[in-house]
């Protein structure tokens, strides 16, 4: 449990759905105790390539490699099992479940008894008071914002080494944003390496380690968060010819 | 043809009457399954309801015979014409639900056969079966055995070339259009449930000449013969000679007809063989088992393939002639799926003669915004307007009949057409042909059928497809795929197309193509509505473009305007604003 | 009163099946036409252990739990798992159900076998009824059943996975769940439950091959009724049908059995095509 260590490496992937190609060539790294900020606008790839890392979708060339073994063809919910935990976009928890059910289905990939797991939970309610106080009532019922932290909280619940968030601010109030991010930071402090996709580039850049710009499925600017500006950024978003 | 030619002669080549009768058996059974082929093959719904009309047909027959009339020809229409009446009332419940449901209740009705009859005992003789049919006349004359082989077979090549002529036209391209996806079909303007309902009942057609012709074989017909088990082989005959196919019915219905007879025990062993028949036909499923069999039926199915005469456009010509687009107003709608509002108060004008681009962030509410100008979703406010036109609140096939037409996020083709038959699926709602003048080939539908063809090559050539035209449409590369489906929205003649996300997974040399495209279409005067996230090409294309963000409109203006609005840098680089729109940067967590 | 037992038993072996029908359906959203005919070769199995080979009746219980629930994996693997399209799935189970009708009927024929009951087969008077002791344990057990599945899916971890892999297959994967596994699981579990229902449903259908069909119908008029994927709605729903049909046959004649719950069906669907105890959800396109 050194902080440093290489946690998940990804060379010159390619990936897609089918026989479309979103994915041509993306790069980065996580390592543990750090968050890598995977920066980029709509439909430049950004979800597509966490849904290669996590086994959702097949990884047509290049590689992902998790504490240093290649993954390959590894199934998404063995990936779980290793300690990789993916928090998808746009606050997607089980509507149907209660609270308490969605967090005790995120222990499910330890494979511990449900006694045991009602103690992570509890653990969890420690840190998000919110969902201890809504604990019976269906996901469905609750804000976005509180939503946002239950999808937290399950994907903690697998004892994860790497977190992978996908856009946590999307369609939240600014104070919440601010909120998540706070956690975020210290989940950071607890020795997790995360992977985060975010459309709130000032508030991801100010709490992040390295940096990742993606455009039309490929890596465009990448490096230390402090060696990046805001206007670099702009430029990669805007300028033109940056495609190839 | 020729088999059937060798048909006809076959009683005359001394065969025994044990063997005629098995060919005629074999017949109806085809017949039967070509009615279902309409459904499970075509149109892609397995209804099962075909042993329940091939009954109606035999009762009918065999009440009307008792009755005294027992000219054949009288007895076939009207055998045909209670199957419709089956077909109608039974198709209209199920139908409005496809899937299981359409399935289930076809199948109930299989179940409910033995109970009618024995509700209406009297004259059906309920279980017992109906005794004291008259043999058959022909124009008054008592039909000899070879006589009603012969009508046997004529009656079957005769379903068997209309059946032939449906599948080839234009209907029967809508048909597979509909297997595809129904979404699709409404976009080109094929009314869903009408288009079922019409598989189901043309196929209910064949199935009661089967029965007239069943009744008048025997002179007993009793419910022993209209059963679950009965219903099983029919199905087993179409998945072994391929549902998609025209002829393979008349394969499948052999195989099974025979191999019922030849096998020894196969009374023991029928349901068995049945149920591999299925079984394995499911899993192999792409158009049938039998491999040897296959490949004839689908030379024969190649054979049924029109021959249109044409001659390629030279690419020169393929010059876009003016097009009268008409103004989309988009005003004030609103929409909210349980609670969450995903549009809000939003308008939306796309003049003729321009481009307009929609952008926003994923969740913005873009395709929302197209489903609803479509007529998938209703609005919960507001209105959508062409010209002075209201659009809003018309089912989909009818906005689509109104001229908008659309592309989709991901291309949506149907199998086992080529490039220029799954083109001509978009013209379906521009000049109606009926089905009956599909059937005779009359000299309207040959004339509509030549300016299908004509108008597909000039659209193909328009996006650069001219050399694919023969090609397998769903076995083109993506791109080429999205730029079909530009196609096929521009051959109905739209006065507004809708391009969703139509660059993306496009190569340089086919954004190259597309952007021409819409230059061309554009200057032609047709109104143009692109959904894109390539914010270039929307710099490129576009003369207006709104953008969306969380439900409502946050800009619209000349790209000029756009690309100098913070406000739009700030959303595309992903700063969160608040309810009053202020600035938000530096605001995070320090 | 005797009228209604019946009813409500004969109801009770619709919602068996509709029971089955919905854990496929909860657990990889297709619907296994099968199921009814794996229910009549339950039938046989438990004529076949208390009747022929004269065993214990709870050995028999087991012993066709295994069987029936072996075919059932074996049918998940054949007729499910290789099928590419959604569509084909039903021509394949049907394909798998026709094939077990017709070994029931190879080795049993087509007659009738009447399977006793290990609680006695006198009849008894109940709320001024005649009843046979079946029909009373028949209804007890499928609302035992039902009590106890719902209970399983909202309190342990195996249900709750299968819930929300219900809700979202990809999210329950992104959890740890092996979805493939858990619903060919699912699906063999509804094989067990078959053969050890063989026990209450054997006495009260008897045991005949032709059995299949009109109970897989039936026990979709159920589920119709009840709103797929909704364990207590096939309570609500197999007593609708099992008294309509009772009631039916006694009132206005026996053919008008089948034709009543057909009408139920169709007016059903025409109304509230997602059943008349679920909440509709709105369509995306």
């Amino acid at each position: 449990m050194t902080s440093g260590e290489l946690l998940l490496e990804v060379e010159h992937l390619q990936t897609g759905y089918g026989d479309l190609k979103v994915v041509r060539d993306v790069s980065l790294t996580v390592r543990r105790g750090e968050i890598t900020v995977l920066l980029g606008r709509n439909g430049a790839g950004k979800t597509t390539t966490l849904r290669a890392i996590t086994g959702l979708n097949k990884t047509y060339g290049g590689e992902v490699r998790y504490l240093g073994a290649k993954l390959g063809e590894v199934p998404a919910h063995r990936r779980v099992a290793r300690g990789m935990s993916y928090v998808q976009e746009g606050k997607r928890v089980f509507h149907e479940l209660t609270i308490e059910q969605n967090l005790l289905l995120g222990g499910f990939s330890t494979r511990l008894k449900k006694r045991a797991l009602l103690e992570a939970v509890s653990e969890i309610y420690e840190f998000f008071p919110i969902l201890g106080d809504k604990r019976a009532l269906p996901a469905a019922s609750m804000s976005g914002g509180q939503q946002q932290m239950l999808a937290i909280g399950q994907a903690l619940m697998a004892k994860p080494q790497l977190l992978i968030l996908d856009e946590p601010s999307q369609g939240l109030a600014p104070s919440i944003v601010k909120e998540v991010m706070e956690r975020v930071h210290a989940l950071k402090a607890m020795g997790l390496g995360i992977l985060l996709v975010e459309q709130a580039v000032q508030e991801s850049l100010e709490i992040s380690d390295e940096v990742s710009v993606v455009d039309m499925g490929r890596t465009i600017l990448a490096g230390p968060a402090s060696t990046i500006s805001l206007d670099q950024l702009q430029d990669a978003y805007f300028g033109v010819g940056t495609a190839s | 043809m020729g088999v059937g030619v060798v048909l006809l002669f076959m009683p005359f080549l001394g065969m025994s009457y044990g063997m005629t009768r098995q060919v005629m058996l074999s017949l109806m059974l085809a017949l039967i399954v070509s009615g279902l082929n309409l459904n499970l093959g075509y149109a892609g719904e397995l209804a099962m309801g075909h042993i329940a009309m091939y009954a109606a047909g035999a009762y009918t027959a065999g009440l009307i015979s008792k009755a005294g009339v027992t000219e054949i020809w009288i007895q076939l229409l009207a055998g045909a014409l209670v199957a419709l009446g089956v077909g109608l009332i039974s198709g209209i419940p199920g139908l409005r639900l496809g899937g299981w449901s359409l399935a289930m209740t076809s199948f109930f009705l299989i179940l409910l056969v033995p109970d009618i009859l024995s509700i209406f005992k009297e004259s059906t003789g309920g279980r017992n079966g109906l005794t004291g049919i008259v043999p058959p006349t022909l124009f008054g004359q008592l039909m000899s055995e070879k006589q009603y082989y012969l009508l046997v077979v004529v009656v079957t090549i005769v379903w068997f070339a209309c059946m032939r002529n449906i599948v080839v036209s234009r209907h029967g391209t809508a048909l597979r259009v509909l297997k595809q996806s129904p979404v699709l079909a409404s976009s080109v303007g094929i009314s869903v449930f009408r288009m079922k309902l019409t598989a189901y009942a043309l196929g209910s057609l064949p199935a009661g000449l089967a029965g007239v012709l069943f009744a008048n074989l025997d002179m007993y017909i009793s419910p022993e013969a209209f059963t679950f088990t009965v219903a099983m082989t029919v199905l087993a005959a179409s998945v072994f000679g391929g549902s998609a196919s025209i002829y393979g019915a008349l394969i499948g219905a052999a195989v099974l007809q025979f191999g019922m007879n030849q096998a020894t025990n196969f009374q023991e062993y029928g349901l068995i063989i049945t149920g591999l028949f299925l079984l394995s036909g499911g899993v192999l499923f792409s158009g049938g088992i039998a491999g040897l069999g296959q490949n004839l039926v689908r030379k024969l199915d190649k054979l049924a393939r029109e021959r249109v005469g044409s001659q390629l456009v030279p690419a020169a010509t393929a010059e876009v002639a003016p097009i009268q687009g008409a103004r989309l107003m988009v005003e004030s709608i609103s929409k909210s799926f349980g609670g969450n509002q995903a549009l809000s108060q939003v308008s939306v004008e796309a003049k003729p003669g321009a481009v307009t681009a929609i952008i926003g962030p994923n969740g913005s509410g873009k395709t929302t915004l197209l489903n609803m100008i479509s007529g998938y979703y209703s609005t919960d406010e507001g209105s959508i307007a062409l010209d002075t036109e209201e659009i809003h609140g018309l089912s989909s096939y009818r906005v689509a009949r109104a001229g908008v037409s659309r592309t989709f996020q991901t291309p949506n083709i149907p199998e086992k057409l080529s490039v220029i038959e799954a083109v001509e699926a978009g013209r379906y709602a521009t000049e109606r042909v009926s089905i009956l003048q599909a059937i005779l080939r009359t000299p309207k539908f040959k004339r509509i059928r030549r300016e299908d063809r004509l108008e597909a090559e000039r659209v193909l050539n328009l996006v650069g497809l001219g050399e694919q035209r023969d090609s397998d449409a769903d076995a083109l590369p993506l791109g080429n795929r999205r730029l079909l489906e530009v196609a096929r929205s521009l051959i109905g003649a739209p006065k507004v197309i809708l391009l969703d996300e139509v660059a993306s997974g496009l190569d340089e040399d086919e954004l190259d193509v597309l952007a021409d495209l819409v230059n061309r279409l554009r200057d032609a005067g047709l109104t143009v509505v692109i959904v894109e996230h390539n914010f270039q090409l929307v710099l490129r294309l576009a003369d207006e473009i709104y953008v969306l963000a969380q439900g409502t409109v946050m800009a619209h203006g000349t790209p000029a305007e756009i690309e100098r609005n913070p406000r739009v840098m700030e959303e595309y680089l992903g700063v969160i604003n608040d309810a009053d729109g202020s600035n938000l940067i530096g605001a995070g967590n320090d | 009163m005797t009228i209604i037992w019946s009813g409500m038993a004969i109801g009770a072996v619709y919602a068996l099946v509709a029971i089955g029908y919905n854990i496929v359906f909860l657990s990889q959203k297709t619907f296994n036409f099968a199921q009814a005919s794996l229910m009549m070769l339950g039938a046989f199995i438990t004529y076949l252990g208390i009747v022929v080979l004269g065993l214990h009746w709870w050995l028999v219980g087991i012993g066709a739990a295994i069987i029936i629930g072996a075919i059932a994996a074996l049918e998940e693997r054949i007729a499910i798992r290789p099928v590419k399209d959604m569509h084909n799935l039903l021509v394949t189970t049907l394909g798998a159900s026709i094939i077990l009708q017709g070994v029931a009927q190879l080795i049993w024929g087509g007659e009738p076998y009447r399977v006793p009951f290990f609680a006695g087969d006198g009849v008894v008077e109940v709320l001024g009824g005649n009843v046979y002791p079946v029909e009373i344990a028949l209804v007890l057990v499928v609302i035992l059943l039902v009590v106890a599945l719902t209970q399983f899916a909202k309190h342990s971890l195996v249900g709750i996975a299968l819930m929300g892999m219900s809700e979202n297959r990809e999210a329950a994967q992104l959890r740890g769940v092996d979805v493939r596994r858990f619903a060919f699981l699912a699906f063999a579990f509804t094989g067990v439950l078959a053969g050890a229902m063989g026990l209450f449903v054997g006495p009260k259908t008897y045991a005949v091959a032709t059995l299949g069909a009109s109970l897989a119908l039936k026990g979709f008029v159920v589920l119709a009724i009840g709103g797929f994927g909704s364990l207590s709605g096939t309570l609500a729903g197999g007593l609708i049908v099992g008294l309509a049909e009772a009631l039916a046959s006694r009132y206005i004649g026996a053919d008008f059995a089948n034709l009543s719950v057909f009408i139920i069906l169709v007016v059903i669907l025409m109304a509230k095509p997602t059943g008349l105890f679920t909440r509709r959800k709105e369509r995306t396109v």
